[in-house]
């Protein structure tokens, strides 16, 4: 095949303007290739020094890959729970007017707060511990899982409304036999996927003084104790792969029941 | 059905124990039973663990002066830092950088190993195998992690950020990218190969026109998540607003803290915007 110079015209100013985007952001990275080969020989040496990992150290590590587990666990239903009651004041088929805009905006300004934000204002809040760990998890799930709540709920055809409505259900039971069969399903699914994302986070918040796992990895990184380090790395990790999984597996059972029914 | 409704409608003084109908009337529904044993079991189960935890619900009530008190700290949050300290736009700078640069690299990594984990274009299943593996490992790996280890290699600062949202953007897509590109239909792949087109002519013409506009627009939903991934990272030392941040935070400065919490704030919602608007240009007038 022919090169044709011309059909490539088009994308030379696009190209351009990237190139200069992407030579502004490595001057702000301080990309430097000396660093990076240098860094490279270095590397080989200090990945060496993380293996073999230090077994022994397992014992030590349950115990907090739990807590991390469980931080989680108590995080996402209480995360639940509060985001069904703040997506009924912000889906416009419940409730309009003001509280609907200000419901929704108080939780795309949550949205905007990157998580280690909010964790570390409550651990400047209620001290280090689980405390703080747990309100922070359950604080960013709400921006998220409200909104798409509210997002399903705002989608319940009308006419199923209406009809319900018609037989003259109060505004619980149009909200009973409504709203909540239709959305539950994505209610569910989506709950289960904030489950997987609070694991990561519960293992990041354990960094800044949470406890469970990642204090136990930052402590043996700061200590220099790499082949510790190690374990507590495959511990994390294969307690987010065993959660993705469960979590993946819970879904797919949820939707081969809804298929059914 | 129609014998509980004949028992309704049976008039009870006949019935020797009209509690016994009464109770069998309104015995609740084999699935309402099923249900309530699960709820409190799970209710049961909750409690336990949020004991074992030592996580006390009321404890935000009653602690809640904690939360007044570092709000009342936080307020007014010192807003003159913005145009006192120039060092300010460079942090910013740094951040985006470490975002954009990230994402990019990141996600081209990710196309670039895709054709190799795609049963249509690698017929290679071991090399297949192992990149997809590659995937799963990445994927599962938090950022902090990736960044952890880097910054024992390359030191600290935005560099290793940068590398490691690279990575964890290699992460997030190599699988999803994967996916689209055996997803690409048989029909342009069958065409390409008849007019005897080399593999990477297949690539070129048959499968990167159909994941492009899918590729792009990931791009930017990339760029998005990796705008708070840098500010996290930022944090823990990779430099940028983030660390200003754990600065001002470790020194209790948090009339500072909240000045640059809003500035975060306010240029991720443009950021989002922006990118929101640049994404539905491109994909409605370019085809690449």
């Amino acid at each position: 095949m022919r090169y044709h110079p011309r059909k490539y015209r088009p994308l030379l100013a696009p190209g351009l303007v990237l190139g200069a985007l992407i030579y502004a952001a490595a001057l702000g990275c301080e990309v430097s290739f000396d660093r990076f080969w240098k860094g490279i020989e270095v590397g080989g040496d200090l990945l060496a020094s993380f293996f073999p990992p230090a077994w022994g150290d397992l014992d030590d590590m349950l115990l907090p890959a739990l807590e991390t587990l469980l931080l989680a666990v108590i995080a996402t239903p209480l995360a639940v729970v509060v985001s069904f009651f703040v997506a009924l004041l912000a889906a416009d088929n419940v409730r309009r007017g003001w509280v609907r805009n200000l419901a929704r905006g108080l939780m795309s300004a949550e949205r905007a707060t990157p998580d280690i934000v909010v964790a570390f204002f409550f651990i400047a809040a209620f001290g280090i511990g689980p405390m703080a760990g747990i309100i922070a998890l359950a604080l960013g799930s709400i921006g998220m899982l409200g909104k798409l709540f509210a997002d399903a709920m705002e989608e319940v055809d009308p006419r199923l409304l209406e009809a319900i409505e018609c037989t003259g259900a109060t505004r619980s039971q149009v909200l009973r036999y409504a709203i909540l069969p239709v959305v539950l399903p994505s209610m569910i699914a989506n709950s289960l996927f904030r489950f997987e994302i609070n694991i990561r986070s519960a293992a990041l918040l354990g960094m800044v003084g949470a406890g469970g796992i990642g204090y136990e990895l930052s402590q043996a990184m700061a200590l220099l104790e790499y082949p510790r380090g190690t374990v507590a790395i495959a511990v994390t990790l294969a307690l987010v792969f065993l959660t993705e999984r469960l979590a993946g597996q819970l879904r797919q059972r949820l939707i081969a029941r809804e298929h059914l029914a | 059905m129609s014998t509980a409704i004949a028992q309704r409608t049976k008039p009870r003084v006949e019935n020797s124990s009209p509690h016994a109908t009464v109770l069998a009337d309104h015995a609740p529904s084999k699935a309402f039973r099923r249900r309530a044993t699960l709820l409190v079991i799970a209710a049961a189960f909750y409690s336990f663990t949020a004991s074992y935890m030592h996580f006390d619900p009321l404890m935000l009530f009653t602690e809640f002066d904690h939360v007044v008190e570092l709000a009342d700290d936080m307020t007014p949050p010192n807003m003159a830092l913005i145009w006192e300290t120039p060092a300010l736009f460079a942090s910013m700078y740094a951040t985006i950088s470490m975002a954009f640069l990230g994402s990019l690299l990141g996600g081209v990594l990710a196309l670039a190993t895709s054709f190799f984990a795609a049963a249509n274009v690698m017929p290679n299943a071991a090399v297949r195998h192992a990149m997809r593996l590659s995937m799963v490992f990445q994927r599962v790996t938090p950022t902090i992690i990736v960044l952890l280890v880097l910054q024992s290699i390359f030191g600290v600062g935005p560099f290793s950020g940068m590398v490691s949202i690279a990575i964890g953007t290699f992460g997030m897509f190599g699988k999803l990218f994967a996916d689209a590109v055996e997803q690409v239909e048989n029909g342009p792949l069958e065409a390409v190969t008849c007019v005897g087109a080399s593999r990477s002519q297949m690539v070129r013409y048959a499968i990167l026109p159909s994941v492009m506009p899918s590729f792009v627009a990931n791009m930017f939903y990339a760029f998005d998540v990796n705008m708070r991934t840098a500010i996290g990272l930022g944090m823990f030392g990779g430099g940028g607003l983030g660390y200003e941040l754990y600065k001002a935070g470790r020194t209790l400065n948090y009339q500072d803290q909240l000045a640059l919490i809003l500035v975060i704030v306010v240029a991720i919602a443009l950021i989002e915007r922006l990118s929101d608007k640049l994404r539905h240009r491109l994909i409605h007038n370019e085809d690449i």
